[in-house]
This record gives structure tokens, C-alpha cells and sequence, in this order.
């Protein structure tokens, strides 16, 4: 018998570069970014720098899409565009009972607890609530999880999905990232002074911290025997710091070892385009990451970060990074890092500044959060 | 998978294999009593949300039962994982933060606090205190599927690295009502 | 109050340094590090929102704060010298 293998076989990426995958990648490889200064946004004594929808773009998006008979919370209105179009994309059966959704959010529909939406019940503040919301949304009877592991989610809901599908119990799973923006959020980030003053320079000397942001991405991941023409999700693992809930360990332990780990089945590290890391610009995090690069004797392989266009966009990073180093490797093209300017990590690892091409077509996703959760993603185009 | 040992936590008691340990009190109280009696050498613990709290309790007294030397790097215990479900996440936490911010003219938010507003913190304050590097992975569900639950630890097990782990049901909307349903359980 | 003892109490509170009493903390001991009271970053972070919230004093950088949470001794001259409240 051959092993199962789990391949992506329809992806989308909603966010203020754009409502599909292409808009998203053309605007990267441009170098393109909607963050913005915000003074006095929802009524915060401080301004801050965050990529954010432009007001009523998602809810009149939704509304021309979408004819939804229930209402819709700002946030699941943007998880289901973007779930919409990869499942439209995939042409799966969503409704399936061989099919599962699960979710990568951090804090989902936490504004319901400062304010209600009319029509939507308080319950849906609990994430497991507007997960089945977005499930019902397309007929799908199956109970979704919801995987919340802090900013290392979105990688963390990949692993779980791909080990559920390999299991055989599915067939398919709708794989969604995502967060919305808010006071609580914002004020959370800004209180721990995490929060630079300027758009976000991942990796650089002059870096003064993470930008955040919003965003939804959806991969419809389905299980094969054969992988070929697609991109093969080839190993995940995840792996704790433990060494403080919230400043990642300086040997970089946990990150090493799951990077140690999905390199198991990959003796010749030349075969990876690149390490798409995740960069969120924070002193401690880029400083980690580089580190455990080196330990992991990945230093000539290139790095890349996209926070400099998108923020911090929290549950939805893993995925929406995920699908875009895809996306530019069907074209040869590693995506460059914005606001890197001048190497500020004491390991001389190889932050890219500009496109580069490749025919390269294996990387590695990287990823980090509170909790001192890690995890690495090996993924490979057959 | 083979399950080791076995502890039950909700507001008025604590089981562990079967065995009711002696408490006198209820809640986040009956938590506090219990590491005065089994633990009293972590002061972080009063920095814990009730999550995080009850938690810690349920796997030490879990490790305990287990009787094997404690924070050691031995690699049979350094890569042991960490899995945890619930359905309201960081509920009290996320609550809690809101209030800190909600008087825009009084607006202090708290970072202490802040950070656990995140439920994975839980499976974070385990592995740093018993020196776990394996993985840590919270999982939210509608409603307790030990079936489920049961599904997604097994697939765990297929990194090659994990040997044993400490899974479970572990539920904290409020300081009165918490429930921990955790096993240590071996490949 | 004398001031270091006001900040004694606060900080007790606000850290929720349970079993620990003023006279526990020595005014000039390092309230970080391992040598010292074993305070953490997080910790660090709480002492900003003491100072804003108390005595109208804002912090910008963390790293700043390293300076002002030497001490009791060292956070009470700070505070001493720069409240607004």
C-alpha cells in the first residue's frame, strides 16, 4: 500500500492586497502593502500602524458575493469570502460528510464582547460557535475544530489537518486562517510594547517591533496516492520553547527542533527555494528564528517574510504564507521581504530584498507564538 | 496508545485513578488548596488564569502519580507532547482584558492578563515547567468528544518523536466551574 | 505612606506576589534576575502600566524600565522625580 499523501488543491487569500491568491502575490512581488497610521481609531489614546480593510470593503464584498440569509459577523463575513472562492476553486463537494473544516483563529469574534451585531447570537463569541457557523455555511453537518495555538496557529492547523486526513477518516479538509483586527487586540500587542511606531522591518538592524493585521486565506487540502502537479504538505512538527509564555528562548530550542524534525526525511537541504520565516519584525523573534536557522545548518538557504506587507495577521499568517511561497514557486519566484533594509541578526542568514527565481520547488514554513509554541512545515511541489 | 494514569478535576473534586483526593473547598479555591498541599514551590502559579491554573494542578498531580524523577532533559520525557481541548478558550482571561480596557478614559490594559487571553498558555506553563520540548497543541471542539479527542491524540503519535503525551478535556469559563479530564497516555 | 512602601504594596498586588510581604522586599535588592527577586518580563511590563496608572508616568521603551526596576530603592527616586500624580 502507498502512504497517503496530502496535497493543496485550491487555495485563497483575502486581505486588503485583495480578495484571490493572484491579486495577493501581484501585489507582494510589487512590494505592495496597505499598512497605515491610525490615529484614534475606535477611540484608542494611542495611534498605531496596522493593515486594516478600508472601511466597508469587506461587508460590501460580502454582500455582492454572498446572499446570506443569516447575518454574518465582520469576521466570519471575511472567512467566508475566502473559503468560498478556494472551495468555488477546488470544485470539492463542501457539504460532504467526508469533508471537515477546521480553523486557525487566535481570537475570532472577540469584538462581540465589546459590542454586539445584530442578529447574531452572543454565543458566537466562542470559537467553536462561529466555526460550526461558517461549516453550516456550506450545508457541512461535520463538527469543525478549531486549532488555537497563538500566532503559531496557522501552521499548527496544517499538521493537524494533514495527520487527520492521513488517518482516512476525511477526504477533504477547508482549511481557513483567520483574524480581524480590533481594540482588544491592538491594546493587547500595544500593552506588551510590541508594536513599532513605523511599517514593520522584518530581520533589520533598525526593526522596533510587529505591525498588525487582517486577514483570511483557505486551503482545500485533499487526500492522494499520487501527488504529482501539486504542492504536497510533506512534514509538520511542533515543538515548545519551554522557557517563558511569552519571550521565545534564545538557543531558539523549540523552533530548532521542529526545523530538526520535518528536515528528517529531507537529507539534502540544497533541494529547499527557500525558508519563509515568520519575521514579525519583534527584536527577540527575528533574533530567534535566525538562530535557529544556524543550528538547523540551513544558512544558505534563502529567507523571506511577508509581514512587511500584511502585519501580524495573526491566526491567518501560517496559512496565508503558506499559499503565497507556493504561489511564487509555481513561477520560480521567492518573494522578497519589504522593510528589510540592513541585516539585524547576529547569524548571517540570507533575507531576500528582492525577487529572486528558482527552479527550486520544496520549502520550509516557520512559525512562532505566545505559549512558546513553534512549528515548521515542510512542503514540496512533486 | 496506552493510558498510564488518569486525573478528573471539576469545582468540588479531584480524582486521580479512580481515588478521590481530600479537598475542603470549592472553585479556584479548591485549586489553590491543592498546591499548598502538592505542590507550594512554584509562586507562579498565583499569576495563572483559571485555565492555566487548573492545568497546572491536573498534571501535577498526573506527573506525580507517575513517580518518575521530575525535570529532568531525559529525552523520554523532554519530547513528551502536550494536547489539550476545551470549547471556551480563554473565556475568563479574554473577559478579564476587556475589562482593563473598556473605560477609554481609564484605559489600562494589562499585559499580564493579556497574555492569557491565548489558551495555549496552559499547554506553555506545562512544558516550562516540567521541561517539555515536545509538542503543545490546543484544539478547540463544540462540545467534549472524547472520540474525537481520542482521534487527534492517535494522530499525534505519527511524529515519530512523540512518545507520550498528556491529553485532554480541560474546560475553565469561570473560577466556579472548570472541569479537567486528563490522562497520561504512552504510544 | 512612605513611598517605598507604597510601591511594595502595589508592586505585591499588581504582580500578585502571593506569600510575599513588604518587609520581604529589601529596598535594595534587584527585583530582577535570577540573584535577585526573580521578577520577568512580563513582570517588567506590568511595573509600565503601575507607573502610567499611579503616577501618571508613561514609558515608551521596555528598555527603559531595566534602569527604573533596579530597586524599590532606584524605582521610588524614579518615581519621586518624574510623576505627574
Amino acid at each position: 500500500m502507498v502512504d497517503p499523501m496530502i496535497v493543496k488543491i485550491a487555495d485563497n487569500i483575502t486581505s486588503p492586497l485583495g480578495f484571490t491568491t493572484e491579486e495577493n502575490y501581484q501585489a507582494v512581488k510589487r512590494g505592495d502593502t496597505r499598512l497605515q497610521r491610525f490615529v484614534n481609531k475606535w477611540s484608542l489614546p494611542e495611534p498605531f500602524i496596522a493593515s486594516l480593510f478600508e472601511e466597508g470593503t469587506l461587508e460590501s464584498a460580502f454582500n455582492h458575493r454572498v446572499k446570506a440569509t443569516l447575518p454574518y459577523t465582520r469576521f466570519e463575513q471575511m472567512a467566508l469570502l475566502s473559503a468560498i472562492e478556494a472551495i468555488t476553486r477546488s470544485g470539492i463537494d463542501a457539504a460532504s460528510e467526508r469533508c471537515i473544516f477546521i480553523l486557525s483563529t487566535t481570537k475570532g469574534n472577540i469584538s462581540l464582547l465589546e459590542q454586539g451585531v445584530e442578529g447574531v447570537p452572543d454565543d458566537r463569541l466562542q470559537l467553536s460557535e462561529t466555526a460550526r457557523a461558517i461549516a453550516r455555511f456550506f450545508g457541512n453537518r461535520a463538527e469543525p475544530m478549531v486549532v488555537s495555538n497563538a500566532c503559531a496557529s496557522g501552521v499548527c492547523v496544517q499538521i493537524v489537518a494533514m495527520r487527520y486526513l492521513e488517518s482516512g477518516r476525511y477526504d477533504h479538509a477547508v482549511v481557513i486562517g483567520a483574524d480581524i483586527q480590533s481594540p482588544f487586540i491592538v491594546s493587547g500587542f500595544a500593552s506588551f510594547k510590541a508594536l513599532s511606531p513605523t511599517a514593520c522591518q522584518p530581520f533589520s538592524e533598525n526593526r522596533m517591533g510587529l505591525n498588525l493585521g487582517e486577514a483570511a486565506a483557505t486551503m482545500v487540502l485533499r487526500r492522494v496516492d499520487e501527488a504529482k502537479g501539486y504542492w504536497q504538505l510533506a512534514d509538520g512538527a511542533i515543538r515548545n520553547d519551554a522557557h517563558h509564555i511569552s519571550s521565545p528562548s534564545k538557543a531558539a530550542e523549540g523552533s530548532f527542533r521542529a526545523l530538526e524534525a520535518v528536515l528528517r526525511r529531507c537529507p539534502l537541504t540544497e533541494e529547499l527555494a527557500v525558508i519563509n520565516a515568520h519575521g514579525t519584525a519583534t527584536l527577540y523573534n527575528d533574533e530567534m528564528e535566525a538562530k535557529a536557522i544556524e543550528r538547523a545548518g540551513l544558512l544558505a538557504i534563502p529567507v523571506n517574510a511577508y509581514k512587511g506587507n500584511y502585519g501580524h495577521t495573526m491566526g491567518a499568517a501560517g496559512v496565508l504564507e503558506t499559499i503565497l511561497t507556493m504561489r511564487g514557486l509555481d513561477e520560480g519566484t521567492i518573494l522578497p521581504t519589504r522593510g528589510f533594509d540592513e541585516l539585524g541578526v547576529s547569524k548571517p542568514i540570507r533575507v531576500t530584498k528582492e525577487c529572486l527565481t528558482t527552479d527550486r520547488q520544496a520549502f520550509i514554513k516557520l512559525i512562532s507564538g505566545f505559549g512558546g509554541t513553534n512549528a515548521a512545515l515542510r512542503c514540496v511541489k512533486v | 496508545m496506552k493510558t498510564i494514569h488518569e486525573i478528573n478535576i471539576d469545582n468540588s473534586s479531584a480524582v486521580i485513578d479512580g481515588k478521590r483526593i481530600d479537598t475542603s473547598r470549592s472553585g479556584s479555591q479548591m485549586l489553590t488548596e491543592l498546591y499548598r498541599i502538592y505542590v507550594n514551590d512554584y509562586p507562579k502559579f498565583f499569576k495563572m488564569d483559571i485555565l492555566c491554573k487548573l492545568g497546572f494542578i491536573a498534571s501535577e498531580l498526573l506527573l506525580q502519580a507517575e513517580g518518575a524523577p521530575r525535570f529532568t532533559d531525559r529525552a523520554d520525557r523532554a519530547d513528551r507532547a502536550i494536547l489539550f481541548f476545551n470549547h471556551s478558550s480563554s473565556i475568563q482571561a479574554d473577559k478579564a482584558f476587556e475589562e482593563t480596557i473598556r473605560d477609554r478614559s481609564d484605559f489600562f490594559p494589562s499585559p499580564s492578563v493579556f497574555v492569557y487571553t491565548l489558551p495555549n498558555i496552559v499547554t506553555g506553563e506545562i512544558a516550562i515547567r516540567n521541561h517539555y520540548y515536545g509538542e503543545t497543541n490546543f484544539i478547540i471542539l463544540n462540545e467534549r468528544d472524547d472520540e474525537r479527542i481520542r482521534q487527534v491524540t492517535e494522530a499525534a503519535f505519527t511524529d515519530p518523536t512523540t512518545t507520550s503525551a498528556i491529553a485532554g478535556w480541560i474546560e475553565a469559563p469561570d473560577n466556579h466551574h472548570f472541569t479537567a479530564a486528563l490522562k497520561l497516555i504512552t504510544k | 505612606m512612605e513611598l517605598k512602601e507604597e510601591l511594595k504594596t502595589k508592586l505585591i498586588e499588581a504582580l500578585n506576589l502571593e506569600d510575599v510581604t513588604t518587609a520581604d522586599i529589601d529596598d535594595n535588592v534587584p527585583l530582577f534576575g535570577e540573584d535577585g527577586f526573580g521578577l520577568d518580563s512580563i513582570d517588567a511590563l506590568e511595573l509600565i502600566v503601575l507607573l502610567e496608572k499611579n503616577y501618571g508616568i508613561k514609558i515608551k521603551d521596555p528598555k527603559e524600565g531595566k534602569n527604573i526596576f533596579k530597586s524599590v530603592s532606584v524605582m521610588a527616586d524614579y518615581v519621586a522625580a518624574n510623576r505627574t500624580k
